[in-house]
């Protein structure tokens, strides 16, 4: 084996470069965000903070609220000592706005304007619930919102430690989602695997209209996973579902509606249309190494007498290895990120039964905005696939990356 | 040998036609979204260039919100709205916004929201409160449809005006319910209960399959028709077990627990269904046979308020917060949501006028039949709202999960009331 | 293989048959049943006797929207376009790579190795955000240059698959062209590449699929209608509250023809590639 050298180094920069900025600075990205309380939702926590910050946006918008509200009542506001403090507070706020000005974002202020930042809310608080139990305003349901976020202006840091990781652990969904995934991954990888086998030997065989019979197999491969997964939630449908109300005819289930409103039923479903999706996938990478295998063995095998079977256990699944492991690894990583198929299927259900680890990630994420705690699922979901994958190439790889 | 190279050519070759494909394509695309908007480049010699301002709304399958862009397009010397039509899968389009938003990006200054969304974005930061630009151009809040502006209304500011809004209805069949009956749904003035009952007694009656349809899969729905049931959640227990009662009734088909307004709408159209909740859209298809495939006719069918008044739904608009053209922005929003643009709507797509005058408009009424129905103007002056939170959607996920759970098994309903109320507690207290 | 057959094995061929028969029918009823409910109106899709396998009005009213009202072929031409070039770059970079691993020695070489096994552990909905603001930043939304983040899901693969072929060559042939002066890049494309055919095009028919059914980043980067690709375009086919199911049959069968067309053509390839190699061999 040759020493790569500076000019060899040219064969590995593309996918360095490719690797670095299109995977593993989003990742690393994730990977901060599990160290924070980072949720898209609430302004104090939209963006990784290590020290206090100062919402000068927020700030700015309350500030116009406070006096667009206070002026709108002024009237309601009878007493003159009252006109008076409300003026002033309005006065306060001026002074306030002025230190801010041509400022915008979320910025770092001293202790001591965040004293008089407090101190401002603090006041403005008593006064308006005064203000409110005093006269009839006309915003009295409103403003002390607003005050409250003169409060909501100052951020504290978001910065958690592990705080995610421990939340993860108390967390039973991330429990039942585990298993979820894995009872997908085990059983789908494993029909694909054995499906995906006796397709490729199939296809592999030279006969007569073999096009079409390859062609065919890989219809199911061919049709975007998206749409594969609206397709079979249309074949499964309690009353038009033609997949469906098959199984109920030949006794599989006692009616079709049982199909997707049973656990059992729904994650069955589930799998079934990803085996039917993938395996086409799973073949074509075991027909690849079916051809690597030299015809000759084959024929010296026939000549030593060598029974078809003994044929394929002693030379085609040796010398299947390679293809075997890569063709296993990848089905494993994308069995377990399944998220597009079970998404349209279930959305997760009934009643949780079917959320795997993507699914979960994603509510957490997206439908939630709590990108922090999501990028822990995230991370987790990491740890278990490495590990699957580590005791494959422990088992399957030993001689795999050697020379033949 | 020779093969390889001929591939290897047939491989560049693809790659220069292809690299030149997208230097074109990128050309097409841009004057595409330009002709769209039937703005030619004559106009531009004399008017000058327009402010162009982006709506990201999603695709609508009648021509009202195309119509409504055209008609402010024209009578705005300074703005042109370009559309961008987004899926009218509602969560892909919420995961879409969110990163668009959450990025800072100012690629949309215009955007549509589902009501339940209004919270969320505007306790991110990601959409501008109104009330400033309401006041300096008199803009009055109780011209507009009062389920939608409560939407649109987080801590205190108004941050959204109605795109469209939605009720949910009870729908029924005029020539199976009889008269006494009917008189009794169109007020408003019956229970759940009572419902149920008419349900049964209608079911066996007559050849329909079954009594009531409605909502009741794990999904937004769900959460929509638990608070028709349960009254916003003042009587959690009471409306959970009416559900039940409902689930198990012979009168309801066996798996209205996948049921989604897809489902409901199939069995309703279809004679199956003596009642149907579900919303205004509904009309509008059993109006259309041709597309739809209904097989029951518009005169058979009427409808009522729910017994605890419908759910609000429909479409918000706001503005977002990096918009760098915000006047402009602003002056699209009050232009669609006011009575010009809300008229289009209703007119050119059927769509329910959020502001409120147009609902005695005759050109409103004429071209949108369900409004003269007595039962739905009864309907609208009794929806309620779901709560408007930054958490919303990880309550309504609590809800849903634990009703879903309570109605397929038939039992824990102290659990299922607990969960919800707690969902429902801590949306409050944020 | 078939000549080699023994002449009195009728019996299993005839078993050999049904099983084949029965296996078609499997893997293609879900998809023939598509095809007929392309045919039907939307009434009776989901109507009374949504079993019919003969549609009782059949109809062409879903081809035609879909073709001309939702412009599908725009989005076969953008997805045939992301696609090919996602082919051809990731196929180039991967085959550099996985040829660097399998013959020379390096620092780091498993690292590297597990790198590229190690991002396509992570679920695609994390690398959005990020690649988004980076899109944007460069001003790259709505056009093709949507190929490159696709390297995060084919490139591992490709990879993968790759270096297990190479390794198969012997080393033999490589050190003879070595004497014949050929450089490292010669080598590589004109002995390696060639011998490694099938692993070569079972990639190339990988990554163009994996890259025809990307959804996520190409509706979130490319918004723009005239940018929408195939799985993009047919999550359009709906309204607020249903799927249009006609529709998406005519748009499923639409598209499936394409994907067949090409897949027809590499696996030839695999096959074909095996005997120029084996006879070099």
């Amino acid at each position: 084996m040759k020493k790569m050298g500076f000019k060899g180094s040219i064969f590995i920069i593309p996918i360095l470069i490719l690797i670095a900025i299109f995977s593993l600075w989003p990742v690393l990205q994730s990977f901060t965000y599990t160290f924070f309380d980072y949720q898209l939702n609430d302004r104090s926590k939209a963006g990784l903070y290590l020290n206090d910050r100062f919402n000068v946006d927020l700030f700015n918008e309350s500030s116009t609220y406070i006096d667009l509200f206070l002026e709108r009542d002024m009237d309601n506001i009878t007493e003159e000592e009252d006109v008076a403090k409300a003026e002033d507070l309005m006065a306060r706020l001026d002074e306030l706005d002025q230190e801010f000005e041509g400022e915008s974002g979320v910025i770092t202020i001293d202790d001591s304007v965040k004293e008089d930042i407090q101190a401002f809310h603090e006041d403005a608080s008593t006064l308006v619930s005064n203000f409110n139990e005093k006269y009839d305003m006309q915003t009295g349901q409103n403003l002390p919102d607003i005050v409250a976020d003169v409060d909501n202006s100052l951020i504290e840091s978001n910065f958690v430690g592990l705080a995610n990781y421990k939340k993860a652990f108390k967390d039973a969904f991330i429990g039942t989602a585990t298993i979820n995934t894995l009872i997908f991954t085990g059983v789908s990888v494993f029909l694909e695997l054995i499906l995906g086998l006796g397709m490729a030997m199939i296809m592999d065989k030279g006969m007569r209209g073999q096009g079409f019979i390859r062609t065919a197999s890989l219809i199911p491969w061919a049709i975007p996973t998206a749409v594969a997964a609206l397709m079979w939630s249309y074949l499964y449908d309690g009353t038009a579902g033609v997949v469906a109300e098959i199984f109920a005819n030949i006794g599989l289930i006692g009616a079709p509606t049982d199909l997707l409103q049973t656990g059992a039923g729904a994650m069955t479903a589930a799998i079934l249309a990803d085996v039917w999706k993938t395996t086409p996938y799973m073949a074509i990478l075991l027909l690849a190494g079916l051809q690597t295998i030299p015809k000759s063995l084959y024929e010296a095998g026939s000549i030593d007498g060598a029974s078809k079977v003994q044929q394929f256990i002693n030379i085609t699944l040796p010398l299947l290895k390679p293809a075997v492991l890569v063709a296993l690894l990848f089905r494993t990583l994308d069995a377990f990120r399944v998220f597009d198929l079970i998404y349209v299927l279930t959305g997760g259900g009934p009643g949780g039964s079917t959320e795997t680890l993507s699914i979960y990630s994603y509510k957490v994420m997206f439908a939630q905005t709590n990108f922090g705690y999501g990028s822990v699922i995230v991370m987790i979901m990491f740890v278990i696939v490495a590990i699957i994958a580590t005791i494959y190439v422990k088992v399957l790889g030993a001689d795999v990356m050697e020379k033949n | 040998m020779k093969k390889w190279l001929s591939l290897l050519f047939l491989v560049s070759l693809m790659a220069i036609v292809v690299a030149g494909c997208s230097g074109d394509g990128g050309g097409e695309g841009g004057e595409d979204t330009g002709s769209d908007s039937e703005e030619t480049s004559g106009d531009e010699g004399s008017s000058g260039e327009k402010t162009v301002i982006n709506f990201a709304a999603q695709n609508d399958n009648t021509p009202a919100t195309q119509a409504a862009i055209d008609a402010f397009n024209e009578q705005s010397d300074e703005y042109k709205v370009e559309w961008t039509e987004m899926t009218n899968d509602s969560a892909q389009m919420h995961d879409q916004l969110l990163t668009t938003l959450s990025s800072g990006s100012n690629e949309y200054d215009v955007i549509s929201m589902d009501v339940v969304w209004a919270g969320e974005f505007a306790g991110a930061g990601y959409i501008e409160p109104l009330d400033v630009m309401m006041s300096e151009d008199d803009i009055n809040m109780d011209d507009y449809n009062a389920g939608s502006m409560t939407s649109g209304n987080y801590q205190g500011k108004q941050y959204t005006l109605p795109f469209f809004p939605d009720v949910g209805l009870l729908y029924f069949r005029k020539d199976i319910v009889s008269e006494e009956d009917t008189q009794k749904l169109v007020s408003g003035d019956y229970t759940y209960e009572d419902l149920l009952a008419m349900s049964e007694k209608y079911a066996s009656e007559s050849d329909a399959e079954n009594g009531i349809v409605y909502q009741s899969k794990q999904y937004e729905g769900l959460t929509v028709n638990a608070t028709e049931f349960t009254n916003q959640f003042d009587e959690t227990e009471k409306g959970l077990q009416m559900m039940q009662k409902f689930t198990a009734s012979d009168a309801v088909p066996e798996d209205v627990l996948n049921y989604t307004e897809g489902e409901t709408h199939t069995a309703f159209e279809n004679g199956n269904a003596v009642f149907a909740r579900n919303w205004p859209y509904m009309y509008g298809r059993i109006m259309d046979p041709e597309e739809s495939g209904a097989t029951i006719k518009a005169d058979q069918v009427s409808v009522a308020p729910l017994p605890n008044g419908g759910a609000v739904g429909g479409w918000l608009l706001g503005i977002t917060s990096n918009s760098e053209n915000k006047e402009g922005a602003w002056e699209f929003v009050k232009f669609l949501s006011g009575p010009e643009g809300q008229k289009i709507m209703s007119t050119e797509g059927g769509y329910l006028p959020g502001y409120t005058a147009l609902l005695e408009d005759e050109e409103v009424l004429e071209s949108n039949d369900l409004l003269n129905f007595e039962g739905f103007q009864a309907a609208l002056d009794s929806t309620i709202a779901r709560p408007v939170s930054p958490e919303y959607s990880k309550a309504s996920n609590e809800i849903q999960v634990a009703v879903h759970k309570y109605l397929s098994s038939g039992d824990g309903l102290d659990e299922a009331v607990q969960k919800v109320n707690a969902a429902i507690e801590t949306e409050e207290a944020e | 293989m078939a000549k080699q057959k023994h002449p009195n094995s009728s019996k299993s061929n005839w078993l050999f048959l049904v099983v084949l028969a029965f296996y078609l029918v499997v893997v293609v009823f879900p998809f023939l049943w598509i095809f007929i409910t392309s045919f039907k109106s939307t009434g009776e899709i989901f109507g009374n006797n949504p079993f019919n396998i003969i549609p009782e009005n059949p109809t062409l009213s879903h081809y035609s929207s879909v073709i001309f009202d939702k412009g599908i072929f725009t989005a076969i031409w953008n997805s045939l376009v992301v696609s090919g070039v996602t082919t051809i770059y990731i196929v180039f970079v991967a085959t550099l790579a996985a040829y660097a691993i399998s013959r020379f020695d390096f620092f780091g070489k498993n690292l590297l190795l597990g790198i590229v096994l190690a991002v396509s552990m992570f679920p695609q909905m994390i690398v959005i955000g990020p690649i988004y603001n980076l899109f944007v930043d460069l001003g790259w939304t709505n056009s093709y240059w949507i190929t490159l983040p696709y390297s995060s899901i084919t490139l591992p693969m490709a990879v993968w698959i790759l270096v297990t072929h190479f390794n198969q060559i012997p080393m033999a042939l490589e050190e003879s062209a070595k004497m014949d002066g050929a450089n490292r890049f010669q080598t590589l494309f004109r002995i390696v590449f060639p011998l490694a055919a099938p692993g070569v095009f079972t990639t190339a028919i990988i990554v163009f699929i994996t890259a025809w059914n990307e959804f996520v980043l190409a509706i979130t980067i490319n918004s723009d209608a005239s940018y929408h690709t195939v799985p993009v375009a047919i999550s359009f086919l709906r309204t607020q509250f249903e799927i249009l199911w006609g529709q998406v049959a005519a748009a499923t069968t639409l598209v499936t023809i394409p994907t067949l067309l090409i897949v027809l053509f590499f696996q030839k390839q695999i096959v074909s590639g095996l005997t120029s190699g084996g006879v070099k061999e």
